[in-house]
């Protein structure tokens, strides 16, 4: 099947707000996703925007059941690492179910990585579930270093009241 | 003591760099710092930087053995949760060893907080090595969530030979 990847626009915010809600119904946490289409166009299309997108469409005659013809997206954002500069973090990484073994996800992180390093990054760093095994091996497959396991970094978050809490500590 | 946080000046990028070196060693990792002031200079404070940083100032009577009033750094960005919305990610917070035990990593990291919200950010996140245990738990003290313990959340990085080689797989467009 032919796809295509390209920049996502503002129009194809809604579908990448639907995407983003089967990703979350996988993860298992769908009543956590409190943004909608609205958000990622203020967030993701002005000016300073706080994330880049990539989506993946394939012809009208290969649309999905529903009638949808973006059919993935990868979600990143340009970081920095003080011991090596530049780095693009992927936040999402998505392929609907029935366009998977295509390799669209493949083409999707290349092209993220790709255009990472056109922007002198030196790193492409992600976060898995460890329960999530298909992408861990995936990933793994590819190329990745699993640090937590290697190194033992650990995620650490801050959020709701303790985040409150902790910036009205800061003074004036 | 007292001190100020306030928000960096490309000036101060040769202190930064002087601190990231501390911090390196500190974790371990002195040969894999790979950038300088420059690069600080080029990357913290051009028109769309890369990350934002703030410093811990002493006023001159307190400057360290060395001479230095710079004594503390926070090095952040803003990220995206596609649940949640805009994010700060805490890069590095540092505060040089004869200056600890008075708040200063509190202030610093209390600030990041302000400022994010401020950004309408509903996230503070950061990585921790699981050995640091006096950095751990001064963050759980703080109400931050450890993920990865609690939750399984892996980190995973492609760098090198592998991030080449996946990058080549692109099409051309």
């Amino acid at each position: 099947m032919n796809f295509k990847i390209r920049a996502a626009k503002k129009d194809d915010c809604k579908d990448i707000s639907r995407m983003i809600m089967e990703l979350a119904t996988y993860g298992k946490m769908p009543d956590e996703v409190k943004i909608s289409h609205k958000e990622l166009e203020r967030d993701g299309f002005s000016s300073n925007p706080f994330f880049q997108c990539l989506v993946a469409e394939v012809p009208e005659e290969n649309k999905s059941k529903e009638g949808h013809t973006i059919v993935g997206y990868a979600l990143y954002i340009h970081t920095y690492s003080t011991l090596k500069g530049p780095a693009v973090y992927m936040e999402d990484l998505y392929v609907m179910p029935d366009f998977r073994g295509q390799g669209i996800g493949k083409s999707l992180m290349s092209k993220v990585a790709q255009l990472g390093k056109e922007k002198q990054c030196m790193r492409l760093q992600f976060a898995v579930l460890d329960w999530n095994t298909p992408s861990l091996d995936f990933y793994v497959a590819k190329g990745a270093q699993d640090v937590t396991a290697s190194e033992g970094w650990h995620f650490l978050r801050f959020d709701g009241e303790a985040l409150d809490k902790l910036a009205n500590e800061a003074e004036d």
